[in-house]
């Protein structure tokens, strides 16, 4: 079974995230920060990510960098979760590696497409 | 008294003027020493000099040269003997007296000569005076051309005081300024030092000058003579002010217009003003303050235009904030909803079906509603991005059909396109303008009813051929040039004149309750607006109740 590991502060999302893609027979991982997101990630290794940008202690796009610059998980791919605020486009302008954005209120069905096109 | 120089060496007719000037109360000075007699034309020069060109014991001809040299402001008469007189004489003589003209003719020549000094006198008077005024007068022109020319209060201030110090040549001005600087401050303009114990004389004086203003009123400003700060300008610092300054001739001014109060001036002279120094020394001081007062209220425009921008800018991250708070509680909302709706946690009934579908159908409303307010606060704030390039509208157009044929179809309405074919490219961003043309024919189907028409066409079109609704010909000011047009006509409800000009205005639709029932946001049209204002484009709309609406916009093609 794919590994997905699901990185938000919001609690809500990542519950309705892990019920949908359960529900399509994937293993999920959740973190609600993005310093236990980016420790599990490399402890867990997993398929793929979702992560959220706005999070306390290390940002989505930090994580991102982070992993895209190792070349031991440079090929997790990411879907990045964003609520387009002016704060995000500023963060966004360095090179993030991010792999695909996703923009609240997103479809969760959409979602679990996506996730299977990385994963086919 | 008329005073008379003879130069004469016959002791005769020295005696016989002498008596007969007695007569007459006429100061009478004889000599021929050339050295007297200049001294007498640099010192205390008289009415009229008598030259008797019989005289041997002094060279006549070059004593004239000399007093010519001197002066042009005497007259001078020569006395002859005979009726041979010499020519270098006579052209220096304004009349001739011969020893045989009767006392009373020589009389009479004298004060006819005397009358036209005066009238001369006079009239060289008048043209110094004359002078002195144009001097005064172009002064007073320079200064109000720099008055005009700066809404700085300290360059105006200083402008005063040079216009002051070309018309009145002062000693000191003493100007107590309270629009230069956050605190009242006195600004000295003397010629010479100023030392403290002067100083503090001259504040105290300056002072109660301030208060004189405003007597049995409150003051504008409270002062402390401690704390009053001071500004010296000296011209000549080595020398130094005494008391005496005080005893200087003064005028003292408010720089005022209306309720509004700029300072005051005070002036010193050593010598005494004239009444005209009196009237330019008002006139400058009134003349500074109408571009005192501009200068306050632009500089209150500006204030009030920062403040604008400032509010401009919080609304913007307001918006962003707000909308970025409100997308993630959303977001689990709808989430729960497609769960739930999904029947991944069993079966739910036909009501519970209708209701949760209401449910995910607003909150899909309301992400509409915050996805619009950023759009329109990024354009607003400048920050939206644009990705110009050459664009075939008729791809737009035919895009947007696609997208929303569909749609018209499940309302029975039929969606065409009249499009005119091989349309030159614009520079434009695809995306923008399907954003644009997407609203333009969704709000087409929601406001038409079934089995109706709407269709979309585009034109190539020059800005003379361009027929722009009346109500938005004010507001709707296009460039000369080619441009390509696009239009959706529908068949649907229509628009009222008056509310015609406020469709592109924020939240307009609000106001429309049968618009909040098709749903929307109100912000599509002024958004819609602004995005063909980035294309240098413009939109408007033509309407009649019942019968259906049609909007245009148009982008040039350069």
């Amino acid at each position: 079974m794919k590994k997905i590991l699901i990185v938000d502060d919001e609690q809500d999302i990542v519950e309705s995230l892990k019920f949908v893609l359960e529900a399509s027979d994937y293993t999920c991982y959740c973190a609600y920060n993005g310093e236990d997101g980016l420790r599990m990630a490399k402890e867990i290794m997993p398929d793929l990510m979702i992560l959220d940008v706005m999070m306390p202690k290390i940002n989505g796009y930090k994580i991102s960098r982070l992993l895209k610059y190792d070349n031991k998980y440079k090929n997790i791919p990411i879907l990045m979760v964003t609520a387009r605020s002016q704060e995000e486009d500023k963060l966004i302008g360095e090179e993030t590696g991010v792999d695909e954005y996703i923009t609240k209120p997103f479809d969760l069905d959409e979602v679990v497409k996506k996730v299977e096109e990385y994963l086919k | 008294m008329v005073k008379i120089l003879l130069v004469s060496d016959r002791q005769t007719k020295i005696e016989e003027y002498q008596s007969f000037f007695n007569k007459v109360a006429y100061e009478l000075i004889c000599t021929t020493n050339e050295t007297h007699i200049i001294d007498l034309i640099k010192v205390d020069l008289p009415d009229i000099i008598i030259i008797d060109s019989e005289t041997k014991s002094i060279n006549l001809k070059s004593l004239n040269k000399k007093i010519k040299s001197l002066t042009d402001n005497v007259i001078i008469i020569l006395l002859t003997a005979s009726e041979n007189i010499e020519k270098d004489l006579v052209k220096y003589a304004n009349a001739i007296i011969t020893d045989t003209m009767s006392q009373s003719i020589i009389l009479s020549t004298i004060n006819i000569n005397l009358r036209m000094k005066n009238s001369l006198d006079m009239l060289s008077n008048t043209n110094k005076d004359l002078a002195d005024s144009l001097y005064r007068l172009n002064a007073l022109y320079s200064t109000s051309s720099q008055f005009a020319g700066t809404l700085d209060k300290t360059k105006l201030l200083n402008y005063m005081i040079e216009g002051l110090d070309k018309t009145l040549s002062f000693s000191l001005t003493c100007t107590l300024s309270f629009c230069t600087e956050e605190k009242p401050v006195l600004i000295l303009n003397s010629l010479y030092e100023i030392s403290e114990e002067l100083l503090t004389a001259i504040k105290l004086r300056t002072l109660l000058n301030y208060k004189s203003l405003f007597e049995g009123k409150t003051l504008p400003f409270e002062i402390d003579p401690k704390n009053l700060k001071v500004i010296k300008n000296i011209k000549y610092p080595a020398s130094r002010f005494t008391f005496t300054l005080f005893q200087f001739d003064n005028m003292f001014a408010p720089i005022s217009l209306g309720e509004n109060f700029f300072g005051c001036i005070e002036i010193f002279k050593e010598t005494q003003f004239s009444a005209e120094d009196a009237t330019c020394f008002q006139t400058i001081a009134q003349q500074v303050s109408l571009p005192l007062k501009s200068a306050t209220l632009y500089q209150e425009i500006i204030e009030t235009n920062k403040k604008l921008e400032r509010l401009e800018r919080l609304k913007s991250e307001f918006i962003s904030i707000v909308s970025h708070e409100l997308r993630t509680p959303l977001t689990s909302i709808k989430n729960s909803l497609d769960i739930l709706l999904s029947g991944r946690c069993g079966e739910i009934t036909q009501a519970a079906d209708k209701f949760l579908t209401m449910a995910r159908r607003n909150v899909q409303r309301l992400s509409g509603i915050i996805n619009d307010l950023l759009d329109l606060s990024k354009i607003e704030a400048g920050k939206m991005d644009f990705h110009f390039a050459p664009t075939n509208i008729n791809t737009v157009i035919d895009y947007v059909k696609s997208t929303l044929s569909e749609v018209a179809k499940s309302k029975g309405l039929v969606l065409e396109t009249e499009t005119e074919n091989n349309l030159p490219k614009i520079n434009a961003d695809a995306q923008r303008l399907e954003q644009v043309l997407t609203n333009l024919v969704s709000n087409a189907i929601k406001f038409t009813p079934e089995n109706k028409k709407i269709k979309i066409s585009s034109t190539l079109i020059n800005s003379d051929d361009v027929h722009i609704n009346e109500n938005f010909k004010e507001t709707t000011k296009l460039a000369k040039g080619n441009y390509i047009q696009v239009c959706v006509a529908d068949e649907g409800i229509g628009i009222e004149e008056k509310d015609l000009l406020h469709v592109f205005d924020k939240f307009a639709q609000i106001e429309n309750s049968l618009s909040r029932k098709a749903g929307g946001t109100g912000l599509g049209l002024p958004i819609a607006k602004q995005l063909l204002e980035a294309h240098q484009g413009t939109i408007w709309c033509d309407s009649e109740l019942h019968k259906g609406s049609k909007f245009y916009f148009v982008i040039p093609l350069n």
